[in-house]
């Protein structure tokens, strides 16, 4: 995958582009708003890492003039303004997803994973699966090697999500927006606490687990290798 | 400082303006009151010469030319002839009696000088002439003393316009140095907040007047800005104390971590440990700048209509399972429908519903029952979270909700010391009101929010 990383800190520049090409994909560095613009614009990235404070031209005004010419590369911004407007902000100019600093790199590669292979919009599967385990979203029914799986409608939506991205890792805080539409981190599990009830219920009774927790990073659905 | 002078400041002109135009509608008064005075007088004499005019003539009877010639001659020798001037002129034009010889030709009233009249002096006459028979009769009165009331009328408007101007002016300038004295103090009182002085006030005349209403709106406003600085010194004074900990905490573990690395042992611990300072440290960094911005109030334009009862629904959802495996319950009491809309943001109120489940999960022991609750009351809605756990003593209910503030007994268990800060902080934002009271045994929480408009 190619990565185009927008960012005028130079060890914040290092260390995502170390971890983005120990990770096995190609990373380009740029500093300057404007450069960025030109670059991402003569290039086709599979993703663009946003800081939004850089040099010339702001992160913010890239995307918008990215999205005015028509460019539709991913972008993730990338930000130590934490405030509250400022995501909406980012998402409305154009932005696809959004980090606050300090970040685990874990959590970025986690989200860039998910926006690179972002399934189109009008993907209208009515049924997903994964190994043995069935989602139905018209009738709301969930089986496993055909048994019925009776789930919250919380538990319901959290496992859509997992199954929609099979394989991939979903952190803690992707969870948090996806499922609970919660923008800040609770002092309480309330992952935790959902995601062992869905366990509980989805692979407890059954001998192969396909619900994984990855370490220091979040979870990840999928079958049996 | 900058001073403009007495004659620049705006007081003193309006008083000059004001002045000036009093004395111009004086004069303008005076001029019609003369004219009127001198027509009326005028008009008198008229009246008094055709009296006397009519008088003599009717002595001219059965023609018998002595009756009136002798008249005319008591007349004249009666009067003093810069008085009153007679003559009666036979049709040849020969003075038959009279004390002056050139009357007008034309009949009726008319204006002689004294000149024409070939009298001495310089009175001016008002004149009645006309045919008696075949006579001439003409009978004149001085304007002498006409002329002489109006002078002494004008002298004493002259007087009079002469006391209006000076008090006038006098007044003006007086009041406009009292204005320029109260706006001098406020200009004072600015300048000495600007150089610092935050506690320095508009002094107030308790009048109620304009000045008085503007003085202690200003006032007002320092209050505000006076906390706020009052506010941002403990928030500084706050993150040095509370940001230090946590530093020197994260210093000491890479310290420590240095000093085993030189001795070639492992610091897996000392790295993880320092990670997790370093997270705590952001964290508090993160929810001081949310607070700041919620503060700031620029969230307030993107405010909607809000249904408390679906927000407090889906948090009871969100939390019943956290705080049953936490081994302490979450109950929604009574009913969430039908709640009127309340204006304000909905993930800001999220937070603030987590924020105090999350409290009541957090410092409650186990088996503790967490209520939450809303219900409409009048033009409000009321949202209520209670428990009955250990409860808030009185003393500390109103800090818990400053910034940083945390209670002896939470100061143990993790935290920021942020989250009532920032429930406060939104509560602020949405106009709403907060109470903190006594759940015999426990704590009750209890927002008021006002019913969108």
């Amino acid at each position: 995958m190619r990565i185009l990383v927008v960012e005028d800190d130079n060890k914040t520049a290092d260390y995502t582009a170390r971890g983005f090409s120990e990770a096995g994909h190609v990373c380009d560095v740029i500093v300057d708003g404007q450069d960025a613009l030109f670059q991402a614009m003569r290039t086709s990235y599979d993703v663009l890492v946003m800081d939004r404070m850089v040099p010339n031209l702001d992160g913010l005004s890239v995307v918008k003039a990215l999205r005015a010419a028509n460019v539709k590369t991913p972008v993730l911004f990338l930000t130590s303004i934490g405030g509250v407007d400022d995501r909406v902000e980012g998402l409305e100019a154009g932005g696809d997803d959004y980090l606050v600093k300090p970040f685990a790199f874990s959590e970025l590669l986690a989200r860039v994973n998910a926006l690179s292979r972002r399934p189109p919009v009008q993907d209208q599967k009515t049924v997903l699966a994964v190994a043995d385990l069935e989602l139905d979203l018209v009738k709301r029914r969930v089986t496993r090697r055909g048994q019925p799986i009776d789930l919250q409608p919380r538990e319901f939506t959290l496992l859509e999500i997992l199954m929609r991205n099979e394989g991939r890792v979903l952190t803690r805080t992707m969870l948090l927006e996806r499922v609970w539409d919660l923008h800040f981190d609770p002092k309480t599990s309330v992952v935790e606490t959902h995601m062992s009830r869905l366990r509980a219920k989805i692979d407890r009774p059954f001998d192969t687990p396909l619900l994984h927790t990855v370490r220091n990073t979040g979870y990840s659905l999928h079958a049996p290798h | 400082m900058l001073r403009t002078s007495l004659f620049r400041s705006t007081p003193f002109r309006l008083a000059l303006g004001f002045g000036t135009l009093f004395v111009s509608a004086f004069l303008a008064m005076g001029f019609v009151a003369y004219q009127l005075m001198r027509a009326e007088l005028t008009a008198e004499l008229d009246k008094s010469a055709r009296e006397i005019w009519a008088i003599v003539a009717a002595t001219d009877t059965d023609r018998e030319l002595e009756d009136i010639v002798a008249a005319v001659d008591t007349y004249s020798r009666l009067s003093k002839r810069e008085d009153r001037i007679f003559v009666l002129l036979d049709p040849s034009g020969r003075r038959l009696a009279g004390n002056f010889s050139k009357p007008p030709t034309s009949s009726g009233l008319s204006l002689l000088s004294a000149e024409d009249a070939g009298v001495d002096g310089n009175a001016n006459y008002r004149v009645v002439s006309g045919k008696v028979n075949d006579n001439w009769l003409s009978i004149g009165l001085s304007l002498a003393e006409t002329d002489r009331l109006a002078l002494i009328a004008l002298k004493s408007m002259g007087w009079a316009l002469a006391i209006v101007t000076v008090t006038a002016f006098a007044l003006s300038a007086m009041l406009a140095a009292r204005i320029r004295k109260r706006l001098d103090s406020i200009a004072d009182t600015m300048v000495d907040v600007s150089n610092g002085k935050l506690g320095a006030r508009i002094p107030l005349t308790g009048n109620g007047d304009d000045i008085d209403a503007v003085s202690s709106q200003v006032n007002s406003a320092l209050e505000r800005l006076a906390a706020l600085v009052e506010g941002m010194r403990q928030v500084s004074s706050d993150i040095a104390h509370d940001l230090k900990t946590p530093l020197n905490r994260l210093k000491m573990t890479i310290d420590t971590a240095i000093g085993k690395n030189d001795k070639g042992k492992p610091v897996t611990d000392e790295l993880a440990e320092a990670r997790v300072e370093s997270d705590r440290i952001n964290e508090t960094f993160d929810a001081l700048l949310r607070i700041a911005q919620i503060e700031a109030g620029a969230r307030k334009s993107r405010f909607a209509a809000i249904d408390l009862g679906e927000v407090v629904g889906s948090m009871a959802e969100i939390y019943t399972d956290v705080a049953d495996d936490d081994r302490k319950s979450l109950v929604v009491k009574g009913s969430l429908s039908n709640l009127h809309a309340i204006s304000g943001d909905r993930e800001l109120l999220v937070q603030m519903f987590a924020n105090l489940i999350e409290n009541a999960i957090r410092h409650c022991p186990e088996g503790t029952r967490i209520a939450i609750s809303a219900a409409n009351l009048g033009n409000l809605v009321v949202t209520e979270i209670s428990d009955n756990g250990p409860g808030i003593p009185p003393a500390e209910r109103d800090k818990v909700f400053q910034r940083l503030y945390r209670t002896e007994k939470s100061r143990t268990t993790p935290g920021s010391g942020l989250g009532l800060a920032l429930v406060r902080a939104v509560v602020d934002l949405h106009g709403a009101a907060l109470t903190l009271d006594d759940n015999r045994p426990g704590l009750k929480v209890r927002i008021e929010f006002p019913v969108r408009a």
